[in-house]
């Protein structure tokens, strides 16, 4: 049965989360998923193996970068 | 244990991951939930001898698809039961089932991205006709435990949250009642493999163990 082996179209998203709520949010990995529902779902079943007390996700393309290591910030 | 054969057979590296995962929580579903029934003192306790389960997992999966319409119509169903359990009056029940609606709601997200990736018409519609038999007939035990409170949604409920979770409409498939087995909640003979039963029951591990004493 046809079905296309890697999603055609695809976003990448960053995962954050955290252990304790008086600790920051981390950046702990990243998914690559066609929709939100599967990236949830991965990000989920990929970084599940701390006891979280939040998780979130965040498409990178979402991201506004100000600037970034070795550049300057004016 | 059928989700785990795909870890390294899915479509992407995130898709294998899942499936394990997705494996993990359903055998630990399963161990919660005879744990309940040993609390719940059930007339003969659970008979590893008599292991049902619905048709579809009979034998491996040989089509991703197969596994979209399993993780997409079965998984759901039985979610949708859970949820009519920790809803009912039974407190045991109540209290240890809801984590599981929590885990199984990834598990939604999954199939329902799958589905609309797979084109897997063909596997939905078997899955949603052995979804329906194991609900049961109308008027049967599902109706019963309804009506007693132990059971938040009767037949025609579970149906209907199914087709909305599911998102599709399809035909109602002519169930032939007659021939529905009530303990094994089907309409065909037949059962999952030996091979599979023994690793579900741990024999399979058993080989490995030293010699104790």
């Amino acid at each position: 049965m046809a079905y296309s082996r890697v999603h055609a179209n695809v976003r990448e998203y960053d995962v954050f989360a955290r252990k304790a709520r008086v600790e920051p949010l981390r950046q702990v990995g990243s998914v690559v998923a066609p929709d939100d529902d599967l990236a949830m779902a991965y990000a989920r079943a990929t970084y599940d193996e701390e006891r979280w007390v939040e998780m979130m996700i965040v498409p990178r393309d979402a991201v506004i970068r100000l600037w970034g290591p070795g550049e300057s910030e004016t | 244990m059928r989700d785990a054969e795909w870890c390294i057979a899915a479509p992407s590296l995130e898709a294998d991951i899942a499936a394990a995962a997705m494996g993990l929580d359903d055998i630990g579903h399963s161990r919660v939930l005879y744990g309940s029934l040993r609390e719940l003192g059930t007339a003969d306790g659970p008979d590893e001898g008599a292991y049902s389960n619905v048709p579809y997992l009979d034998r491996s999966w040989t089509d991703w698809t197969q596994f979209v319409a399993a993780n997409a119509v079965l998984d759901s169903a039985f979610s949708i039961m859970i949820e009519a359990l920790v809803n009912g009056n039974v407190e045991v029940l109540r209290s240890r089932l809801k984590k599981m609606l929590q885990e199984e709601r990834y598990h939604y997200l999954h199939g329902r991205s799958w589905m609309r990736e797979a084109k897997a018409a063909g596997a939905i519609e078997q899955a949603w006709r052995e979804a329906l038999e194991w609900f049961g007939p109308e008027g049967a035990d599902v109706d019963g435990f309804k009506r007693e409170g132990k059971l938040a949604y009767s037949v025609v409920d579970l149906r209907r949250m199914l087709q909305e979770r599911v998102g599709e409409r399809f035909p109602d498939p002519a169930i032939d009642w007659t021939r529905w087995d009530g303990a094994r909640r089907r309409t065909v003979p037949g059962g999952i493999d030996r091979a599979t039963l023994d690793m579900l029951q741990g024999l399979a591990e058993k080989r490995y163990m030293p010699a104790s004493g």
